[in-house]
């Protein structure tokens, strides 16, 4: 099996990075939360001020994907009809081995709503749950988490974390894909929860 | 004085068969070693392993097997012209376990298993003359080792003269073992692979091994893939894979090769986070068993009695409205008997009984132990050792897993199409196909006619 995603999120990608190089910087997870930059704050007050409904801005993401829409690093900026948003942010160096990765960064919400969304299986076109296979729970701050292993379209071979907030279901969620390992992506993922700010629509 | 490469390696090999490795880990992750229950004297056949202990989990019966395992290969290292003095040498090797360590998981077994190259290049004329044939097949029950639909081409179909099998709770008396008959210096060792089985071991050992996605194993599972594989109904009754029992083999005017079987041995590596983050657990239980499959979440061992058995049938009709074949049932299609069979001595078989006998073991090895490849880390995967009646008849059950069933039916897959769930994730890297001589004619077979 290839690591892959839907077609959206890859032909995506490869035009918001072409020419995109650097390397990533591993961070160390455990460290303090950092705070949602004024940059990234401002642009999730649009998104938050044009579904009416509240969002989280990451106040950290791995180096160098910066949180904020409309920079280089978000290769999907989607809003629904029913007012859902995918932001997704993305780095890719080619290369075999350490000279190669990608950094992949989901962030969901479904306004108005709280069940787990419903996708398509690619094989049989049944219908599925966009996040399964949960792994427990886990409480970061007030937010109280679902692990979810199991994920389609553009979070498939994603970790995610789901949540519910006033009425709507949240997602987080990274690729595991070199350089991260399942386990690295957990500790990513920690590290960025502990970081979300809520922002209100005004 | 310089050694030859040859030399080196042999060194090499040699202080590789005694060492343990990230395996020492087995004993101090596992605890207690299971309890063994007594058993009697060696029976004739060399596969046949008694002492196993039964649990039952989730109301099945599961088989023990031993903590420990390792394959040793070999070339024969002799002369045709020393080849009885070589067969009367690993002969007393061979005794000298069998009069120290109890044929069962608490002493140590021992499996010498003969490829093709051995009875082509060294018992050629003998060969000709005592080769059991699969009449069933139309075919010599020992058949080149082939490659299968689903295996990636670089698949390397290996030319071993040997394989040592050695299972035991205790990793020194595997040490001892292979020392002892290495020391009998007969064989240039070609590859040495180690392992373990046991509940709770592979996400222990994985985790402790960096494996990417080893958290993702279940706790308690007997294998990296999350499933127990040794349901007592699942594996084949003491004799059933005899060259004799099912007759699918004639044996020639001496029977010479009686209480015999066949053993294939292969490696084949896993992808665990392909696995567990691309297949949600009813998923996982579609393509590990059957489409459709209702289990409570988190099962690991599922019921695989004669009267689960699927068919030809059912498989491809799951695949019409599934696209799935689940890898247990599409194999039951050719590994469980399809009638009721009264072998020779009077035991009566029941349709859906289970033919192989399962030897398959867990290990980080990648490929193998030794020669290690001191840039490769470690990686999950499977030792699979399994014996049957003949090379044919394993040839069948491979071919039922990548949807070629034995009525002749081809399923559409593409190889490794993800409908085909585990082939999916698995990517087998060496084959061998040996012959298992019964325990009399255990050392260098043919070789005193």
């Amino acid at each position: 099996m290839i690591r892959v995603w839907t077609g959206i999120a890859l032909a995506a990608a490869a035009v918001s990075l072409s020419g995109c190089g650097g390397k990533a910087a591993a961070a160390k997870p455990g460290t303090p939360a950092a705070h949602c930059s004024a940059a990234a704050r401002a642009s999730w007050q649009r998104l938050a001020n044009r579904i009416h409904a509240p969002v989280y801005c990451p106040g950290w993401l791995p180096d160098p994907l910066t949180g904020v829409i409309g920079s280089r690093d978000n290769n999907i900026h989607s809003v629904s009809s029913d007012r859902s948003y995918l932001e997704s942010w993305i780095w890719q160096e080619t290369g075999a081995g350490a000279a190669g990765g990608e950094l992949h960064v989901n962030l969901r919400g479904y306004p108005g709503r709280t069940t787990v969304p419903r996708c398509r299986d690619a094989d049989n076109n049944q219908p599925i749950p966009c996040f399964a296979d949960p792994r427990g729970t886990k409480r970061f701050g007030s937010i109280v988490t679902t692990l979810y292993t199991v994920n389609q379209d553009a979070d498939q071979w994603h970790v995610a974390y789901g949540w519910r907030y006033h009425g709507s279901f949240f997602t987080l969620s990274e690729h595991v894909a070199p350089p991260l390992t399942y386990a690295k992506v957990v500790q990513y993922l920690d590290r960025e929860m502990r970081s979300l700010e809520l922002i209100a629509p005004r | 004085m310089k050694l030859t490469r040859r030399q080196a390696l042999a060194g090499a090999a040699a202080g590789a068969l005694g060492a343990t490795g990230v395996y020492e880990l087995v004993d101090r992750l596992a605890g207690s070693s299971p309890k063994r229950v007594a058993a009697g004297a060696l029976p004739p056949e060399q596969h046949v392993l008694d002492g196993l202990r039964v649990i039952t989990d989730n109301g099945v019966e599961v088989t023990l097997p031993p903590l420990h395992h390792q394959v040793v290969t070999a070339h024969v290292a002799v002369d045709r012209a020393d080849l009885r003095d070589a067969q009367r040498a690993l002969e007393a090797a061979l005794a000298k376990l069998d009069a120290t360590y109890v044929p069962t998981p608490i002493g140590l077994g021992v499996t010498v298993a003969w490829g093709l190259p051995y009875f082509e290049r060294f018992v050629p004329a003998q060969w000709r003359g005592h080769a059991p044939f699969d009449r069933r097949a139309r075919k010599p029950a020992l058949l080149p080792t082939r490659a299968f639909p689903s295996d990636p081409a670089g698949t390397s179909l290996e030319r071993n003269d040997v394989a040592i099998l050695l299972r035991s709770d205790s990793i020194a008396h595997i040490a001892d073992g292979a020392k002892v008959i290495d020391g009998v210096g007969v064989f240039r060792v070609t590859s040495i692979r180690k392992g373990f089985v046991g509940g709770g071991l592979p996400k222990k050992m994985a985790q402790a091994a960096g494996i990417p996605g080893a958290d993702l194993i279940p706790d308690g599972a007997e294998l990296f893939l999350g499933f127990t594989s040794t349901q007592s109904q699942g594996l084949g009754p003491r004799k059933i894979v005899n060259l004799e029992t099912l007759g699918y083999a004639e044996l020639g005017p001496a029977s010479y090769f009686r209480e015999g079987t066949h053993m294939h041995v292969s490696h084949v590596s896993e992808d665990l986070e392909a696995w567990y983050l691309n297949f949600d657990f009813q998923q996982r239980i579609d393509t590990a068993f059957r489409p459709h499959l209702r289990v409570p979440a988190g099962t690991q061992t599922v019921r695989q009695s004669p009267a689960d058995v699927a068919n030809a049938a059912s498989v491809a009709r799951d695949f019409r409205t599934a696209r799935t074949i689940g890898h247990s049932t599409a194999i039951q299609t050719s590994s469980r008997l399809q009638a009721d069979h009264v072998a020779e001595d009077g035991t009566v078989y029941r349709k859906g009984t289970a033919i192989p006998h399962r030897a398959d073991f867990n290990t980080l090895d990648n490929p193998f132990f030794w020669p290690d490849d001191p840039a490769a880390a470690p990686q999950a995967g499977v030792h699979f050792v399994v014996f049957n009646p003949t090379s044919d008849d394993f040839h069948r059950n491979r071919l039922a897993m990548d949807g070629v069933l034995p009525d002749g039916t081809r399923l559409p897959f593409q190889p490794r199409q993800r409908g085909q769930g585990f082939n999916d994730v698995l990517r087998t890297t060496h084959r061998q196909n040996f012959l298992v001589p019964p325990r009399r004619h255990r050392a260098f077979p043919l070789a005193e006619l």
